[in-house]
């Protein structure tokens, strides 16, 4: 019984505090899958089209973000940017958090956008086609509604990924919540592991909803066969 | 080449290449050691998984939930603070970290290996049992030999995850190629050359994973790996 008392004014007295780091991980996710998610859409267009040299570019970008860990990634544009003297490129944290993590995200969107738009029958943009439709009138009116419902379950688990990469965004001091966690720490070092393992469940409870969502909408996919009727 | 010189100076690389190459030798290293055991362990995890008895799945289920929606980085620092008040300094950094790492890649093997053996049809089995093999017959000679050619390419693609992984692993000053690259930042205080070296031995090591999963893909056909 006392040990709980005593677990519980842990509790009691950090909660403030921890709850200030999970809503600023939220708000730093949540600008980052959306700026992430709306560059990699665009970039995962420019992939499926038949421009050679936009297409490489692209797909450079994407080997460049998915062969290098995150922890390498934030170092190089917190650490290594600023060096240039650009004065644009010298980012403070917030902004190199930001920067980084969207440009992460949209490494992982651009695959998913354009594997999603080529899963969507050829037959279709020929139809549209044939119907007086310009190339541009097809993408938008035909191709991307039913690629879109595709995207959605991969979306969904790589938004899991994103937030939990937040947690790597201690290292260039962002008072996330692992950093408010760390902090907490050094004033209560008796409870290292309880701080840690409250941290742990704080985070469950913000990605475990989303990883029900990929579960439930990747089943829905597959029962319609791959054309998702969600 | 002035400017490249003034941004990048590869004559100081140069004086790091053998601490670079024990980094690259300690990233490789760590993740096969953690490929194997989470593959030994992500089999017995898969079968619980599958089992049909409540409190078996219930606790595999919990264990690989817990884990996927958790940062890989909280996990490790409960291994590390964890461990050692459980039983003491009994592991070094290095054998710290390879448990981390484990616990944390165990459950998603198991998922793959999971969604291997389900993604052979039940008619399979049944065939099997018809023509008189027992239900370890059956998973041996028929079911796994047809799980195996689908999983090849998303175990690729978690090795990959892995072998990033491991950079996290310099937290807890396990020496590896994201190690070399802070060492190299502290003595030299020049972040360009630090880094970027430390991205381009990331990027070698992707590539040539990137190149063996297009020829196994080749190989034994199957989807392309997501990495």
């Amino acid at each position: 019984m006392e040990w709980f008392i005593d677990k519980w004014q842990v509790i009691d007295s950090l909660s403030p505090f921890l709850m200030k780091g999970l809503w600023l991980t939220f708000k730093v996710s949540m600008v980052s899958i959306i700026l992430g998610s709306i560059l990699g859409s665009v970039l995962g267009i420019v992939k499926t089209l038949k421009w050679s040299i936009p297409r490489a570019l692209v797909g450079g970008y994407v080997h460049l973000f998915r062969g290098t860990p995150y922890l390498v990634q934030i170092y190089i544009i917190y650490f290594v940017l600023p060096s240039l003297d650009v004065t644009w490129l010298k980012f403070d944290s917030y902004t190199a958090a930001i920067v980084s993590l969207s440009l992460y995200t949209a490494s992982y969107v651009t695959a998913i956008v354009e594997s999603a738009i080529r899963a969507v029958p050829r037959g279709q943009e020929e139809a549209a086609r044939s119907c007086g439709m310009s190339k541009a009138q097809a993408l938008y009116h035909i191709i991307l509604p039913q690629a879109f419902k595709l995207t959605v379950p991969p979306m969904a688990s790589i938004y899991v990924i994103v937030i939990k990469s937040t947690a790597v965004l201690s290292v260039i001091g962002i008072s996330e919540l692992t950093r408010q966690g760390e902090t907490a720490i050094l004033r209560m070092p008796g409870d290292t592991m309880f701080i840690y393992l409250l941290i742990a469940i704080l985070y469950f409870v913000y990605c475990y909803p989303m990883l029900k969502f990929a579960g439930w909408a990747e089943s829905k996919v597959k029962a319609n066969g791959g054309n998702a009727v969600l | 080449m002035d400017w490249l010189v003034e941004f990048y100076n590869y004559n100081i690389v140069f004086n790091y290449i053998d601490i670079f190459a024990k980094g690259i030798l300690n990233t490789v290293w760590i993740s096969v050691v953690c490929l194997s055991l989470s593959i030994f362990f992500g089999i017995f995890l898969a079968l619980m998984r599958m089992s049909k008895v409540g409190i078996v799945w219930r606790t595999a289920a919990a264990y690989i939930q817990f884990i996927r929606a958790t940062p890989l980085l909280v996990q490790i620092y409960i291994v590390y603070y964890g461990l050692p008040t459980l039983i003491g300094n009994f592991f070094n950094e290095f054998q710290t970290g390879v448990i981390a790492l484990t616990i944390h890649t165990t459950p998603f093997m198991a998922e793959i290996i999971r969604a291997g053996i389900q993604s052979v049809p039940v008619t399979q089995t049944e065939g099997a049992m018809a023509v008189g093999m027992s239900r370890a017959q059956a998973m041996y000679h028929i079911i796994l030999p047809q799980a195996i050619s689908k999983l090849i390419s998303p175990l690729l693609g978690q090795s990959v995850i892995l072998l990033k992984d491991t950079s996290l692993l310099s937290i807890i000053a396990v020496f590896e190629l994201m190690g070399a690259g802070l060492l190299m930042f502290s003595e030299t205080v020049s972040p360009s050359e630090s880094y970027i070296t430390t991205a381009i031995c990331y990027l070698i090591i992707y590539l040539i994973m990137l190149v063996f999963s297009g020829f196994v893909q080749r190989r034994l056909g199957g989807t392309p790996a997501q990495v």
